[in-house]
Order: C-alpha cells, then sequence, then structure tokens
C-alpha cells in the first residue's frame, strides 16, 4: 500500500530528472568538447542507418565499414588529426530519422555524416543536415528523386538505379534472353530498380513480366512456381540477398534452367552460404568493383575478417569508401575544416575507394559509372568485367 | 481398514508432502538467481555472429562480465537469505517514517482545489517551456515520438482502458489519417478534388477515420475480446499491405512528399518549418484540448456506460445500456484521435511511406497504455512517455541494436512487479485488489487467466 | 485455372497450412488453459530453428549423407528444435505469467509481458547468433519423392507434411485420451473445480506449455528446412498461426488444425491469383468474413469461459 503511494509520487519526479540529466549530460557533452582545436584536433564521424529493427544487418554492414574506416586512420599515423566515431540509430523509419540525425547534429564534434542509408530516412533527414550545414553522403540510399529535392549538403554515394537497369537489360539481350520476370521485394530500393530494369528490358525489345516479392515472404515456392509457370528464360531480382537465397533454392528445387540474376543488394557472400549450391550459375550485377581485383580490395576484406570475423557484408565497401573520402578531406583540411569546407571539399572532390571512385555533380549525384557483373562459380563469386565489355 | 493400509496411506501422504532439499524455496531461489546471472552475462555480452554461431556463448561464458554477474547474484542471495531480518526492519522504518507526510500530501491533493489547480497549472507551464530547456535533439524526440505517441495512446485509452475492447490495429487509423494529409494537400500521385491547408484537413481525416472505424467495427464489436484482436490486426495488415502495394496511389514504400502546416489569415501569416518546436505546441494543444474533452467525456454518462460494458457487458445490456452504440462510439472515438495524430506526424515529417505504419506499432501503442496504467490518464501519459523516451536514453549507454532489448525485458519485470500499470486509475487499482483478494474478476475482457491455485 | 495449376497451388497450400497448424497448436492449448494470447510463443517456434540449426552444425559433416544418416539428421534436428523449443516456452511460463497467475493480474497485462517477452527474446537472439539469416544445413537431397496429378511432391514437403500430421495425430491423442489432457480439459473448463478436485494447476499449465513449446520449436525446425533461419522469422508466421487459431476456434485443438490448413490454402491461392504482395489480403479478408457469420470461429470454441 504504502510504496505503492510513494513510488507514485517519487516516479514522475524521478522520470523528470533522469529526463533532464540525459538532456542536460548531452548538451555538456556536445558543448565542452566541441569546437575542436585544444588537444591535436579530434573530429567525430557519424553514422546514420538502421541498427536495430528489421533491417539491422544491413546497418550493422555499413556501421562496420565506417568504424573500420575510423580505425585505420587513427591508427595508420598517416593523419594529423584523429578521428571519432558515433552511431545513430534511426531503425530505418523515418519516423526516427529526425531525432536521429539531430542527435547527430547537435554533437558539435561531428564534422559529416555517412548516411542516412535508406531513403525514407533521407528523405526526412536531409532537409535538418542541409540546414546544420553538414555533409550527409549516403553509401546506399538510391531512390531516384533523392537528389532532384534540391538538399543542400546531401550527396550520393552510389550511382541511382537507372545505369543499372539498363545494364542489366543490355546483359540479358547479350545472352539471348526472349522474356524475363523482375521481381522486387516492395521496399524502395527494389521497387525503383525493379521499375528500371522492366523498362530497360521493354525497350530491349524482351517481354517482362513483374511480380513483388515482400522482403517478409514466409514461402517462395509460390513465386517459384509463378517464374517457371510464366515460362522467363531469365529472372531478375532487385532485392536482397536474405530473399534472393530460398527464391534460388526453390528454383532449383523446382526445375528452374534459366538466367537468374541479383542486383547489388545480392552481391554478398551470404547469399552464395544461403543458398548453398542453388547460387551456382547465378549472375550478379554491382556498379562496384571487385574486391578482389587489386590490392587495395584485398586489403580491406582481410581487415574486415580480421575485426569482425565475418566477410564484408552489402554495402560494407561503400561506407569505407565513403567514411575514408570524408577522412581524406577533413584531413587536407587540417585543423581549419568546419562542416561547411569539408562539404566543399567533399562534393567538388574525388576518392578513388575499394570499391568505386566516388565523385559528384552538381545535385549531389553520384557521377561515376560503370557496372560490373559478376558470376557464382564454385561458391565464389567471381567477376566477369565491366558490363560493356562484356556486352562489346 | 487393516493398520498396514493405514501405515502406506501416511506413508503415501508423507511422500506427497515431503520435499527435496531442491525444492525448498531458498535453493530455488538461489537457481533463478544464477538463472538471472546466465542471461544477464549474455544480454551484456558481445555481439555473436554467423560464422561460427558458438562464438557469442563461448565469448560470454569464459569473460569476466560473466563472473561479475555470477558473483554480484550470489551476493544478491546471500544478503537476501542471511540479512533479511535487519535489512526489513530498516524498510520498514522508512516505510513508516514515510507514510505519514506521503498520505498528508494525498489528503491534501485531494481536498484543496487551489493546491490542484497549481500543481496543473505549473505542470502545464512546465509542459509549455521545456522544449526551451532541452537540446534539439530531444525536441525532436519530444514531437516525433513522445508528443505523437501521446496522442496515439490517449485515443487508444478510451478503446482499450475505458470501453475495455482490444485494439490491435489502432495504427492503421493513424495511417488512414496520414494517407489523407498527404491525399488533400495534393501529395500524392493522385490528384484530389481540390487541394486544402492541413488544418483543414484534420476535420477530413478525423470523418474519414470515424467512417473507417465504424465500418470496421459495425460488424465486429459483436465479437468478443480475443476475436476483436484478431480481427483488428488483420485490419491494420490489410490497411498497411494496401498502403504498400496500392504504389500508383499511395507511393508505396518510395513514399511521398507531404506539405508541412501552413497558416494564412490574410493579416498574419506562418509556416512550420524544420523548426520541431512549433509542433511541440501544436501537439501539445491537441493533447491538452483532447484531455479537457476525454476527461469530461469519462465523468459522463457516456463514461459511466463504458466502465458499465467493461466491467460486465451482459449486465449492462441488461441495465439498458446500448452496448453496440456505445462501444462504436469508443471506437470511433479512438479512431478519429489516431487521425488527427497521422495529419500531424505527416505534416511534421513532410513525407510519408507505409513503413511507418507497421504492425508493430499497434502492438507497441498497447503496450505503452497498459504499462501506463490503462483507464487511467495520467498513468498513459507517463507511461507513453517512459517507454518512448527509454530507447532514446539508452543510446548513451547501450549497442544501439540492443536498446529494444531492454525496453522488452523492461515491459516483463515492470509487469511482474507491478501489474496494475505506472499509475493505474482508481477504480481500475479497486478491481486488480479485489481479484488478489479473490472477490471478484479484474478484468471484463473475461475473467482472471488461469484462474487462481487453490 | 487448370485442374493441374489448382492441385499445385493445393499442395503448395497444404504444406505452409500444415505449419500453420502446428504452430497454431501451441498458442490454443494455451488459450485453452489460461485464456491468454500467448504472443511470446512466435519466438518459441523462431528457438526452434535455432535449436536446429545448431545441432545439425554439430553433427553433420558436410558430406553427402547416406539415407540413414539422413533420417538420423532429420531426428536430431528435429529433436533439438523441440527440446529448445519446450525449454523457452517452459520458462517463459515460469518466468513471465506464473507471477502474474499469482496475483490475478488482468489478462491485458499478461499480453503486455509477452509482448515484452517476445521482444527480448528475439532481440537476444540476435545478438547471440547474428543477424543474418543462417541456412538450415543441407541433410538429404532434396529430390522428388512422389507424384500425384503431375505436382510433383519434394522430400523437404513431404517431410513436412508428414512430421505435422504426425505431431497433430498425437496431440490430438494427448488432449483428448492422456491424464495429462483431461488435465488440460478440466482447467479449461474451469481452473478452481479442477484445482479442488486435486488437479495441480500449475503443472498442467506448465506442462500444457512445454507441449505447445515442442510442437512449435519442431514447427521452427521444419520451417528452416524450407526456408531458412533468422531471428525475426518468429513474427509473421505466429501472427498468421494465431489467426488460424482463432479462426478454427480458439482453445480448440482440432479448430486450430483446420484453421491452419485453411489459412494455407487460402494464402497459396491468393497469390496465385494476385501475387505475393497480397498474400496476407486473403488471408485475413477470410478471417474476417468467417468471423462475421461464426462468432467463434468454425469449430467453435470449446472452452467453458468463466465471466
Amino acid at each position: 500500500m504504502l510504496n505503492k503511494r510513494i513510488v507514485k509520487i517519487a516516479l514522475p519526479v524521478a522520470i523528470g530528472a533522469l529526463a533532464l540529466s540525459a538532456c542536460g549530460s548531452d548538451d555538456s557533452g556536445g558543448g565542452s568538447s566541441g569546437g575542436g582545436g585544444g588537444d591535436g584536433s579530434g573530429f567525430t564521424i557519424a553514422y546514420q542507418g538502421p541498427l536495430s529493427g528489421p533491417n539491422a544487418q544491413l546497418g550493422i554492414n555499413m556501421e562496420n565499414g565506417v568504424k573500420l574506416a575510423i580505425k585505420e586512420a587513427n591508427e595508420s599515423g598517416d593523419y594529423d588529426v584523429t578521428f571519432e566515431y558515433a552511431s545513430g540509430d534511426d531503425r530505418g523509419e523515418p519516423g526516427q530519422a529526425a531525432s536521429a540525425a539531430q542527435r547527430i547534429i547537435d554533437n558539435d564534434d561531428v564534422i559529416a555524416v555517412v548516411g542516412p542509408a535508406f531513403s525514407g530516412a533521407a528523405n526526412v533527414a536531409a532537409p535538418s543536415y542541409g540546414e546544420a550545414g553538414i555533409t550527409a553522403l549516403s553509401p546506399s540510399a538510391t531512390a531516384p528523386d533523392l537528389t532532384e529535392q534540391g538538399f543542400p549538403t546531401f550527396l550520393r554515394g552510389v550511382p541511382n538505379d537507372g545505369e543499372q537497369g539498363a545494364a542489366i537489360a543490355s546483359f540479358f539481350a547479350e545472352q539471348g534472353v526472349e522474356s524475363a520476370v523482375v521481381i522486387d521485394d516492395l521496399g524502395d530500393y527494389a521497387v525503383g530498380l525493379g521499375n528500371v530494369v522492366e523498362e530497360a528490358l521493354g525497350e530491349a525489345g524482351i517481354e517482362v513480366q513483374r511480380e513483388s516479392l515482400p522482403a517478409d515472404t514466409v514461402d517462395h515456392s509460390s513465386i517459384a512456381r509463378t517464374v517457371i509457370q510464366s515460362g522467363a528464360d531469365a529472372v531478375a531480382y532487385t532485392g536482397y540477398y536474405a530473399q534472393a537465397a530460398p527464391l534460388a533454392v526453390k528454383l532449383s528445387e523446382q526445375g528452374y534452367e534459366g538466367i537468374g540474376l541479383g542486383g547489388d543488394g545480392v552481391r554478398d557472400p551470404e547469399f552464395v552460404n544461403l543458398a548453398s549450391g542453388a547460387a551456382e550459375g547465378w549472375y550478379l550485377s554491382c556498379p562496384c568493383r571487385d574486391l578482389n581485383e587489386d590490392e587495395i580490395g584485398q586489403k580491406f576484406s582481410e581487415a574486415y575478417e580480421a575485426e569482425y570475423s565475418t566477410a564484408p557484408g552489402t554495402y560494407s565497401p561503400e561506407a569505407y569508401d565513403a567514411t575514408m573520402m570524408i577522412i581524406n578531406a577533413v584531413n587536407e583540411l587540417g585543423d581549419s575544416a568546419d562542416r561547411a569546407s569539408v562539404y566543399d571539399a567533399i562534393a567538388q572532390g574525388e576518392h578513388d575507394g575499394v570499391a568505386k571512385t566516388l565523385t559528384f555533380d552538381e545535385t549531389g549525384e553520384y557521377a561515376g559509372s560503370g557496372i560490373y557483373i559478376y558470376e557464382v562459380k564454385d561458391d565464389e563469386i567471381v567477376s566477369l568485367g565491366n558490363v560493356e565489355e562484356l556486352v562489346g | 481398514m487393516t493398520t498396514t493400509e493405514t501405515a502406506r496411506d501416511v506413508s503415501a501422504a508423507a511422500r506427497l508432502r515431503k520435499t527435496s532439499w531442491y525444492q525448498e524455496p531458498r535453493w530455488q531461489r538461489l537457481a533463478a538467481l544464477i538463472g538471472v546471472a546466465v542471461v544477464g552475462a549474455q544480454v551484456t555480452g558481445v555481439e555473436g555472429n554467423n560464422r561460427d554461431i558458438f562464438y557469442a556463448l563461448k565469448e560470454n561464458f569464459t569473460s569476466t562480465g560473466f563472473a561479475v554477474w555470477l558473483a554480484v547474484c550470489v551476493g544478491i542471495w546471500v544478503v537476501r537469505e542471511f540479512a533479511q531480518a535487519p535489512i526489513g526492519s530498516a524498510w520498514g522504518h522508512v516505510k513508516e517514517s514515510v507514510k505519514a507526510p506521503a498520505g498528508e500530501v494525498q489528503t491534501l491533493w485531494r481536498k484543496q482545489f487551489w493546491l490542484r489547480v497549481g500543481i496543473l497549472s505549473g505542470v502545464l507551464v512546465f509542459l509549455i517551456v521545456l522544449p526551451l530547456l532541452v537540446s534539439r535533439h530531444w525536441q525532436q524526440v519530444l514531437v516525433d515520438q513522445i508528443a505523437i505517441y501521446v496522442l496515439l495512446a490517449i485515443g487508444l485509452n478510451v478503446v482499450v482502458g475505458w470501453a475495455g475492447m482490444l485494439d490491435l490495429g489502432f495504427i492503421a487509423f493513424f495511417a488512414i489519417g496520414a494517407y489523407s494529409a498527404a491525399f488533400w494537400t495534393g501529395s500524392l500521385p493522385v490528384d484530389p478534388p481540390m487541394v486544402l491547408n492541413n488544418f483543414a484537413v484534420i476535420p477530413i481525416a478525423v470523418i474519414t477515420c470515424l467512417v473507417a472505424g465504424v465500418l470496421l467495427g459495425a460488424p465486429t464489436l459483436r465479437l468478443r475480446g480475443d476475436y476483436l484482436a484478431i480481427v483488428t490486426l488483420g485490419f491494420h495488415e490489410i490497411v498497411y499491405l494496401g498502403a504498400k502495394n496500392w504504389q500508383s496511389f499511395t507511393g508505396g514504400t518510395s513514399g511521398v512528399r507531404v506539405e508541412r502546416f501552413s497558416i494564412d489569415l490574410g493579416f498574419w501569416s506562418y509556416s512550420w518549418g524544420l523548426d520541431p518546436r512549433p509542433y511541440y505546441w501544436l501537439l501539445l494543444g491537441f493533447i491538452i484540448a483532447l484531455l479537457v474533452l476525454f476527461i469530461r467525456l469519462e465523468h459522463s454518462r457516456v463514461g459511466r456506460a463504458w466502465t458499465a460494458i467493461r466491467e460486465d457487458e451482459v449486465a449492462a445490456a441488461s441495465n439498458g445500456v446500448d452496448t453496440v452504440r456505445f462501444k462504436l462510439l469508443a471506437f470511433a472515438i479512438g479512431a478519429s484521435t489516431s487521425g488527427i495524430a497521422g495529419v500531424i506526424y505527416a505534416s511534421k515529417l513532410a513525407y510519408i511511406n507505409s513503413e511507418a505504419f507497421i504492425v508493430l506499432f499497434s502492438i507497441l501503442v498497447l503496450s505503452y497504455v497498459i504499462f501506463g496504467g490503462m483507464g487511467s490518464l495520467p498513468g498513459v501519459l507517463i507511461g507513453t512517455a517512459v517507454l518512448v523516451w527509454l530507447p532514446e536514453a539508452l543510446r548513451d549507454s547501450v549497442p544501439a541494436q540492443d536498446r529494444y532489448m531492454y525496453l522488452g525485458a523492461l515491459l516483463v519485470i515492470m509487469m511482474i512487479y507491478r501489474p496494475q500499470g505506472l499509475w493505474p486509475s482508481r477504480r481500475r487499482q479497486r478491481e486488480l485488489h479485489m481479484a488478489e483478494e479473490g472477490t471478484g474478476g479484474a478484468d471484463a475482457l473475461g475473467g482472471t487467466a488461469g484462474g487462481r491455485q487453490a | 485455372m487448370s485442374f493441374h495449376d489448382f492441385w499445385d497451388v493445393l499442395v503448395l497450400g497444404a504444406v505452409l497450412g500444415s505449419l500453420y497448424a502446428v504452430i497454431a497448436i501451441g498458442y490454443t492449448l494455451v488459450y485453452g488453459v489460461l485464456q491468454l494470447l500467448n504472443f511470446a510463443h512466435s519466438e518459441v517456434f523462431m528457438v526452434g530453428g535455432f535449436g536446429g540449426v545448431i545441432a545439425l552444425t554439430i553433427f553433420v559433416p558436410a558430406t553427402d549423407p547416406s539415407g540413414l544418416q539422413s533420417i538420423a539428421y532429420v531426428a536430431v534436428g528435429m529433436l533439438f528444435g523441440a527440446v529448445l523449443g519446450g525449454t523457452v516456452a517452459f520458462f517463459l511460463e515460469k518466468v513471465a505469467y506464473r507471477p502474474l497467475r499469482r496475483r490475478g493480474a488482468p489478462r491485458l497485462v499478461f499480453l503486455i509481458t509477452a509482448i515484452g517477452a517476445s521482444f527480448f527474446l528475439y532481440n537476444l537472439v540476435g545478438k547471440l547468433f547474428g543477424r543474418n539469416p543462417m541456412p538450415m544445413p543441407s541433410m538429404y537431397e532434396n529430390k522428388t519423392v512422389v507424384t500425384i496429378f503431375g505436382s510433383t511432391i519434394s522430400v523437404t514437403q513431404a517431410l513436412i507434411l508428414g512430421s505435422a500430421v504426425v505431431m497433430l495425430v498425437a496431440v490430438d491423442y494427448v488432449v483428448n485420451r492422456t491424464k495429462l489432457g483431461s488435465g488440460i480439459r478440466a482447467v479449461a473448463q474451469d481452473p478452481e473445480v479442477a484445482s479442488l478436485m486435486g488437479v495441480n494447476i500449475d503443472k498442467v499449465v506448465s506442462r500444457t506449455f512445454v507441449l505447445g513449446g515442442l510442437m512449435g520449436g519442431v514447427a521452427g525446425f521444419l520451417f528452416g528446412t524450407t526456408n531458412q533461419v533468422f531471428y525475426t522469422m518468429g513474427f509473421l508466421p505466429g501472427i498468421t498461426a494465431f489467426a488460424a487459431a482463432v479462426l478454427g476456434g480458439i482453445g480448440n485443438v482440432r479448430g486450430a488444425m483446420l484453421g491452419g490448413l485453411t489459412l494455407g490454402v487460402v494464402e497459396a491461392f491468393t497469390v496465385e491469383v494476385w501475387g505475393d504482395a497480397w498474400r496476407y489480403v486473403g488471408a485475413f479478408a477470410v478471417l474476417v468474413l468467417v468471423l462475421m457469420f461464426r462468432p467463434t470461429g468454425i469449430l467453435g470454441e470449446r472452452v467453458a469461459r468463466t465471466a
């Protein structure tokens, strides 16, 4: 009876105090160490993306890339400044994006942000970053209209879907495909890519059937049946590896013999691991170079494996590249670096990364080019080369 | 009856009565605490990976964290078992010394009208200036999450807390409100008959949600508790899938950009922008207006009818309460509150996509209401604020991936130790007490679970 | 739709539906004795899947198994799934529900502890074993076993159908013919009178959870063989199975079986006609329609409600 009354009175007070102290500590934390300078110049690079919720794994892939880049930069000794990491979990939801972004903005040490990872979150958060003048360099948000909104500091570190769609269409045409099924996972990335693939295939004179396979599907037998019934020679799946794997398994179980192709969301070692034998012979398209092709790529893979005891996942190299670009830009500016000058340096700069070369046009759109085709051979993802060379 | 038989009976009875050492409460408590240590070590341990699935388990059981957990838990057990008397008496002493002032405060609160007014207006002033006191991050949290969910929770409280209907599809109306806002401000791929100001959309959204609520409610409100729950859940799933799949109308997961609030009175105009504070005050206004309305409603004939329905629907009906009408009313009021929240949400974010309306959110809002103490407005307000605030606050202390694990653990622990919620309504508390003493049901949603062990 | 298509889709639906039926049993048994929506049952299912993966990672060497080995692997996976599912269900009841039952808390409070427990469990599993999906190690060569009316049934499908039928028959036997079953039915009808008659309610409730957990665990393992295992895999099958239990008449074991099969078949036909995106729309529309005309499910509720 009694202690309940105490709780009744004490609880709101305690909660109020806690809330205020939490906010207070936030403020002081940002304020006291803010401004840089003083003790040998530390800068913070933040990451915004999903770290909890259903898409946590993609977010963790990226976070690992960002952290690895920061760690390597600090340990290499090549840089005059040191870097710290700050995370901003938005669960991949628009509703949490503004507050996650604001938390990063309120931290005065943050010089630039890798993210927002998802297009929905980017739509909500980018205006806030713009107002604060913080570079938001997204390693993965591909919705085409993001760069058309006039967000002041938003940069996209991946090509939007247009180029990849055209590449897939020309690759299919080269392979003599006459009819194809395009499957998305109803997510914004997959639908966007699916739309351009569908359009490009149509232009190439290939008969297209469009299907949707929600990302949380419990049973992939039905879609596999649909594909086989359609009699198509090729399947293009534009979602992520987690769904592509059971799809590939069911297709092979039901005796599908045509071409299977996945977009850049499927090009993940986990796809091969999950689908075991069924992934064999699948093609994967990606606007990214083969990590095993050159030395820096291999070095990155090894460092990543050593650090996280797992191979780099989807978007890990992209996040790593974005972070490294920021690090280099800040380092060149040295102690005088602030949010605005870093944005200018990155927006006009160029960075030769492990996955691709990052440059941007005036709207913040990725300006590089080149789609590479990979194939799964003997449980390894092997590069076949640039699609232009393949198609000739 | 022969003597040998009696002897056997006695021994059988004795065998039944005999408790082995491990059945003694003391050792069971030790086992439970060791269990807590094992789970706790996993909770605070390392991140696993699927390359080596035993990695995290191996690390956690050999780490110092496990040893610390074990030591703390065993320590607690030792203190509890062997130093109970002094601690108990000290705690009793503390209770005694707080009893008198606490009781006085409560009687003062009940008797002094002006004190109540003073404290409430103090709270109100505090709430109004609150965004000026906190950092902008917390302002965003206050608006995007706390205020929106508070608005939702007070709406759901009408349905669940007062009318006693289990609604698992509340966010569906939130979605309808948000998409109404997008539609009537001309933001969807489809053009509306006329483009309206966001504020003008609010009554339209209310009406749309009312109609949707009645359309869903009329055929289904005959259903009892759990059937209603699954039907509302199904309704939510259908609305969500509609928003997700009907891309030519809703924009699907790619979403659409929505106009923000603006007001133009000719002589004075204002547009809401990126600054979260104006939205906060707007939301606060709506919340207070609705609170006043709902408090009036609770103490009116309608509120009493809801109470009657909640406590015993059959008795209420036989006493002339038009149960279907009042249930429908509660459902519609809840739905339209949710719709208002949806309009404000869409206008604040200036963007919506279907992923903002997943089924999980309906379940979350329901847990906020019950966590606070269903039926009690202060409880619902505080419960929602605490539960929404917690994952944000945990950002600083635990890995982001684990925040919702702690939220889940808190829900379980809180409900075990305080099933009536943070701040239960007096009526609810009495019902629970009666249930605990075995003199009545705690819940008209259908008795107490599993009855009570004799 | 030709007859062949019809048959094909029916088989797909039956396989999925029998999985739903097995999960739905867990919901309906617990509902029978406690009138409680055990939301955390979906995590029991998920844990069962992980149990299978863990067991098979330990026991299955990376070679092509012979026929007998295949059977042994499947048995081991199933056993581990069942044991893990049963264990989690047991502790779930003990930690999250029993203290509430002692206090006579309102049923909605149970719902919240169930939700809390579900959040806790799936996030913990995600943390411990990683958040990437995991494949079930291959235990057998997944070839066609039988062809009926031109529709092929693969080993996996036969495995799911077969074990589901066995489990459903077994649980029906347990509930209707054994002492535990009469205990369960007694508690479902009137807990107070049952306890006066010497039924140990705590024990019956605990065993009911374990029984549901065993089934849920095996279902998780089976789901892993046809799909994959990941920490959030319980959510949607859980909700659908819950809907199936309600559809059949909650608290009614045979109703849950019927409801599960119905929903599976309805889903398969919805997908066939309108595509995967609308899968649950068909299922829930059928649910709402049925409940409108039969407010207590197809077979009706068997539990006598104490009001």
